[in-house]
């Protein structure tokens, strides 16, 4: 392996149907893992997420009658 | 306010099932580590196989499996996902009858699991032993349990899924498309068939397969367990609930791409061991980021881990979940597999995860649901601590049994003298390893009492319960009267 040009180096002639479908979902997944990290880390969603963390206790509550929501 | 919360929540959800599923997922894990202690015995001393082949090694061996992973597994992982979707969607199963339908195919597929593989009836593909007919009932009852579940989540009275189902759902999606492409064979008897694939593309199915039980089954589904039990028991919310979802979307991402690493130097293009190796890598960002995302829950409240065993069973397991998907990015690595792979290095590791991560955060998750679906305390609280120090101990020393018999197992396979010989024969190497075989049965020997221990502890539970009247009391409590 002289470089990593050959390395990575394809015979794009030699791609079948199913590599290119292989490829072009994982690139396009690849891409939205991109936008998940993103929006997750974006400081304006942060509270909004934070908030669900709250969720397994709000059933007692609720259990109980206490939630007016 | 905990307890009338139970009480509560008992005359709202289904919760008979979800004990059922409780009570024999700690019977399934005696049996397990019963039998694992058995065949570990059986390499140490081979006079146990009493030259009897229903069993041999052979034949035990994925008893032994199949005990651990999809009997104690399957129910720990039945049971506490049909709770926490009603906990956390605040609305009862969608079909309690599918509930038990589940129950009693689950516990059908294990009877019969018990009787075909003595017998040596199998497909021969790891973790995927059953014969053709059980594989049909297993995807049956599996998808009963996934449609249930995802019909009571379409039914929940919250706008947000809670993150604990994203990952149980992942496990069950994944989990039917995995089980049912492996399976695929032509049946040429009631119990005997082959495999639709064959050779190299047969060995890369297996392993898309294998790892991926690890991965969505032994991982994903028992973070759903985590990200619910770890808080609850700590009584604070997890860390971050970003970091979970980040870590669910990276875990689903990344783990199908890791199988390859399990067939390095073999027949399989080259560079599939390299990608698996290399996602392999990558894959201890999320898997990280996940176990300190649970271990820093308890930020500013480590005091809790002095006085409560079950938050003890639920972190150490975190601290071997870090562990071992720290050990197996490196063992998938071409260098070090080739000096790791066919060794005992390998079941150190598996036994890591699964003894330490898989039975540690079960057993936690267990007690829990205990107290709160027999409304009272353990029967003891020193056997669940006793408990806590057998497993611990006893998973260390089998881990270290395998680290130490597996890498000096790899050495001499490999040594060879300045003619260019090997410097061992086989059977030297397998007599060296007989001390830490016979370390590992030890090992295995003291996980197994913490096992019966807590058998015992959970049976006497139920009992205190039914003496008490405390289950009966939380059904028949009027819902005004809680308040």
């Amino acid at each position: 392996m002289s470089s990593l040009a050959d390395y990575f180096e394809t015979d794009w002639a030699a791609m079948t149907a199913s590599d290119w479908v292989g490829t072009l979902l994982t690139v396009v997944i690849f891409v939205l893992m991109g936008v998940a990290y993103f929006q997750v880390f974006r400081p304006k969603n942060r509270d909004k997420l934070e908030a669900k963390k709250h969720i397994p206790f709000e059933d007692d509550h609720e259990d109980l009658g206490e939630n007016d929501g | 306010m905990e307890a009338t919360a139970d009480y509560a929540a008992e005359r709202k959800y289904d919760f008979d099932v979800v004990r059922w599923f409780t009570i024999m997922a700690v019977v399934y894990l005696v049996v397990g580590a019963a039998v694992g202690v058995y065949i570990a015995s059986e390499l140490a001393w081979p006079f146990l196989n009493f030259d009897n082949p229903y069993i041999s090694f052979g034949r035990l061996r994925p008893v032994h499996t199949n005990a651990v992973i999809f009997a104690f597994g399957g129910c720990t992982l039945m049971g506490t996902a049909f709770y926490t979707v009603q906990r956390t969607c605040g609305v009862s199963l969608w079909s309690n009858r599918l509930a038990w339908f589940t129950f009693w195919g689950w516990n059908a597929i294990i009877v019969l699991a018990v009787i075909t593989l003595p017998l040596g009836l199998t497909q021969s593909k790891e973790y995927a032993e059953l014969e053709w007919p059980i594989d049909i009932l297993i995807a049956v009852v599996w998808l009963a349990f996934t449609f249930n579940f995802i019909m009571t989540i379409a039914n929940r009275k919250t706008s947000h899924i809670y993150v604990s189902n994203w990952f149980f759902l992942g496990m069950m999606v994944m989990i039917v498309y995995l089980h049912v492409v492996n399976s695929l064979s032509i049946p040429v008897g009631l119990m005997k068939s082959y495999s639709l694939f064959s050779g190299v593309q047969d060995a890369m199915i297996q392993w898309w397969w294998g790892h991926n039980a690890v991965g969505f089954y032994l991982t994903a589904g028992f973070l759903g367990i985590m990200y619910y039990f770890v808080p609850k028991q700590a009584n604070r919310p997890i860390y971050s609930y970003r970091l979970s979802v980040i870590h669910f979307w990276a875990l689903m991402f990344g783990y199908v791409w890791l199988g390859a690493h399990h067939l390095q130097y073999t027949a399989l293009p080259d560079w599939t061991g390299s990608l698996g190796a290399a996602v392999s890598l990558a894959m201890i960002i999320p898997s990280w980021g996940g176990a300190v995302n649970g271990m820093m829950t308890l930020s500013g409240a480590w005091d809790k881990l002095r006085t409560d065993y079950v938050l003890r069973f639920l972190i150490i397991a975190l601290a071997f979940y870090a562990m071992s998907t720290f050990e197996g990015p490196v063992m998938s690595l071409k260098t070090v597999n080739a000096l790791s792979h066919y060794t005992d290095w390998t079941i150190g590791h598996v036994h890591s995860g699964a003894l330490g991560w898989v039975a540690g955060i079960s057993i936690g998750a267990i007690y829990h649901l205990m107290t709160r679906l027999w409304h009272t305390e353990m029967w003891s609280e020193k056997l669940v601590n006793v408990h806590f120090w057998t497993a611990t101990i006893g998973t260390v020393i089998y881990v270290v049994a395998m680290w130490v018999s597996g890498i000096m197992q790899g050495l001499m396979w490999r040594a060879y003298d300045e003619y260019g010989t090997l410097a061992y024969t086989f059977v030297e190497s397998v007599a060296a390893m007989h001390p830490y075989y016979a370390m590992r049965a030890v090992g295995g020997g003291i996980f197994l009492l913490g096992a019966i221990i807590m058998l015992f502890n959970v049976l006497m539970t139920v009992l205190k319960s039914a003496t008490a009247g405390s289950l009966r009391e939380a059904r028949g409590m009027p819902a005004v009267a809680v308040a």
